[in-house]
Order: C-alpha cells, then sequence, then structure tokens
C-alpha cells in the first residue's frame, strides 16, 4: 500500500494512509501517515459504529492539512478495547502461505528476504 | 501528543517476524510530496482500500491462483462507485476476516462516512470512483507496472484533489 500511496504522490495527487501498522508503512517512505491501533478487516471501525468510522475516516483527511513535512505522522488517539477477542478481523482459515510454510517451513527465509519465487 | 499506535497489537504469530524484517528491509527512500492544492472543504476525494472489494457484479479477485501458487496475489483493481453498499459487494482477501466489511461497508471503504462529511461540508466532495485492489502482494511489480497507471488515469479524469489509503 506504501509503494502506491508513493506513486500516486509522485504523480501530482496528495495522499494521505491509514495504517495499523505504522513502523512498516513509515519504513517505506509515505508521504503522510496517520496511525490507528484498529485490527484487520475493521481499520476504519467495527460495522455498525458510524460515530467511529467517521471521526476515523475525518482524522485521517484533516491530516491532509495538517502534516505539513514530507514523512510527517499523526497518532489517533482511539483505544480498541482491551477485552477484544484475540481472534477478530483475522480470516476464518488460514491463508494458502501460511498453510504452505507449515508443509516447507525451509523456504521461510524467502518469505523474511521477501525473495518471491517466479513459477508460472 | 497522543500515545503512539503500537504496530504489532493485532499481528499474530510469524507475521510479527516478517513485520521487523520487513522494516529492516526497506531502503531509505527519498518522500515525494505534494502539497494540497486547495482546503479540504473544497477537495474531491476518492479513496483506496486494499481489502479485495468488489462489486457482486464484477469478476472477484482470483483466490484459486494464489491457493495454486500461495506466493501470489491477484494484482487486478476493482471500481467501487460512490454510494455503493455492504450488500453490492463481496471482500475476496484470504488475510482477513471478510466478513465484516460484507456486514457494513464502512469497516473498510467508508463511502457513507464520506458523504456524512460532505454534506457537513468538511469536505468538497466524494469523487464518483473509489477504488480496491487486494493487498496481499508479495512482488507488487504487476501491480505497480500495470494496475497503477489505470487508477491514476481514472483519479486524473474525475479531478481527485485527495487520495486516502485505507489498509485492510
Amino acid at each position: 500500500m506504501g509503494l502506491a500511496q508513493r506513486e500516486i504522490e509522485s504523480a501530482g495527487i496528495t495522499t494521505v494512509a491509514l495504517s495499523n501498522i505504522p513502523d512498516l508503512t513509515r519504513a517505506v517512505g509515505v508521504p503522510r501517515l496517520v496511525a490507528i491501533e484498529h485490527p484487520f478487516g475493521e481499520t476504519v471501525g467495527r460495522p455498525g459504529d458510524p460515530d467511529r468510522q467517521r471521526a476515523v475516516l475525518w482524522g485521517a483527511l484533516e491530516a491532509a492539512e495538517e502534516l505539513t513535512k514530507p514523512g510527517g505522522i499523526k497518532q489517533l488517539p482511539f483505544a480498541w478495547p482491551a477485552t477484544a477477542n484475540k481472534r477478530e478481523g483475522h480470516p476464518p482459515t488460514p491463508p494458502p502461505i501460511v498453510n504452505y510454510l507449515r508443509r516447507h517451513p525451509w523456504e521461510l527465509p524467502r518469505l523474511l528476504s521477501r525473495d518471491i519465487p517466479r513459477r508460472e | 501528543m497522543a500515545n503512539e499506535v503500537d504496530s504489532y497489537r493485532f499481528v499474530r504469530g510469524i507475521n510479527a517476524r516478517l513485520v521487523r524484517s520487513w522494516i529492516k528491509a526497506e531502503p531509505l527512500r527519498e518522500i515525494p510530496w505534494t502539497p494540497l492544492r486547495r482546503p479540504l472543504s473544497d477537495c474531491t476525494v476518492a479513496l483506496i482500500s486494499t481489502g479485495g472489494i468488489a462489486l457482486r457484479r464484477d469478476p472477484p479477485f482470483d483466490q484459486e491462483g494464489e491457493r495454486r501458487n500461495p506466493w501470489w496475489g491477484d494484482p487486478s483493481f476493482r471500481i467501487i462507485p460512490r454510494g455503493t453498499k455492504a450488500d453490492q459487494v463481496r471482500v475476496w482477501h484470504q488475510h482477513i476476516d471478510p466478513s465484516l466489511a460484507e456486514q457494513d461497508l464502512n469497516c473498510l471503504l467508508p463511502l457513507d462516512r464520506l458523504d456524512e462529511l460532505v454534506e457537513a461540508r468538511k469536505v468538497g466532495g466524494s469523487a464518483p470512483s473509489h477504488y480496491s485492489f487486494m493487498g496481499y502482494l508479495l512482488d507488487p511489480r504487476e501491480f505497480l507496472g500495470k494496475t497503477l497507471p489505470q487508477i491514476l488515469e481514472h483519479l486524473r479524469s474525475e479531478a481527485v484533489d485527495l487520495v486516502a489509503l485505507v489498509p485492510a
């Protein structure tokens, strides 16, 4: 996502990215980053929680005016309940790469170093 | 100053090792910069979600291809028009729980919330088109080389001033 953001910004359109892994998004070198501690699958807010969703979207859009230097970061203050189900947001079954690496654990270093095999 | 977001709060198992390793591997790059050209209250805004969201009438993102080759992800994109509701879409992404945004699209692509901000005159307008691609792209070359230029063309044709990217 960060690489896409960089391309769009380079093409002359202002961009802002939400991220729930801001350390990774920042490392890619994005122009404006808005950090949000929300789970995957509901980054903007839970289903049926319009107030939180609106506050998160507005917090992100407003950052386009607030952040005035490349690489600027804004932290959104919204908390996620500590009691939330740890599986919330995660897929019902593991993604294919997880099952694959269980059967081929020696290929994990390729994933860690993003040495992606090109196959047909 | 708000507390800093914990990047590892929702990252499970092996993924924490991946994130740390990928952070270290990122080269230092010059950061591009396009200043906002007008006040937010005059800006046309488009949203881009990495959720693999597609209209039910459009082709799904290719999940079978990823099952055949787990290193691969479908690098295409779909347009999601302004006004789209959850019951008009499917979420094709094997790394998240798709049921949340299928109940309420605003979880990943907050089109209704954007309309409300326009209504409140805080934002100039919502673009006619918004976008989704499937964010599991370990090798992003085809996406960056073929898909992104098409998205850029659409953004330009609709005079979009500000793009907000929303991760899944």
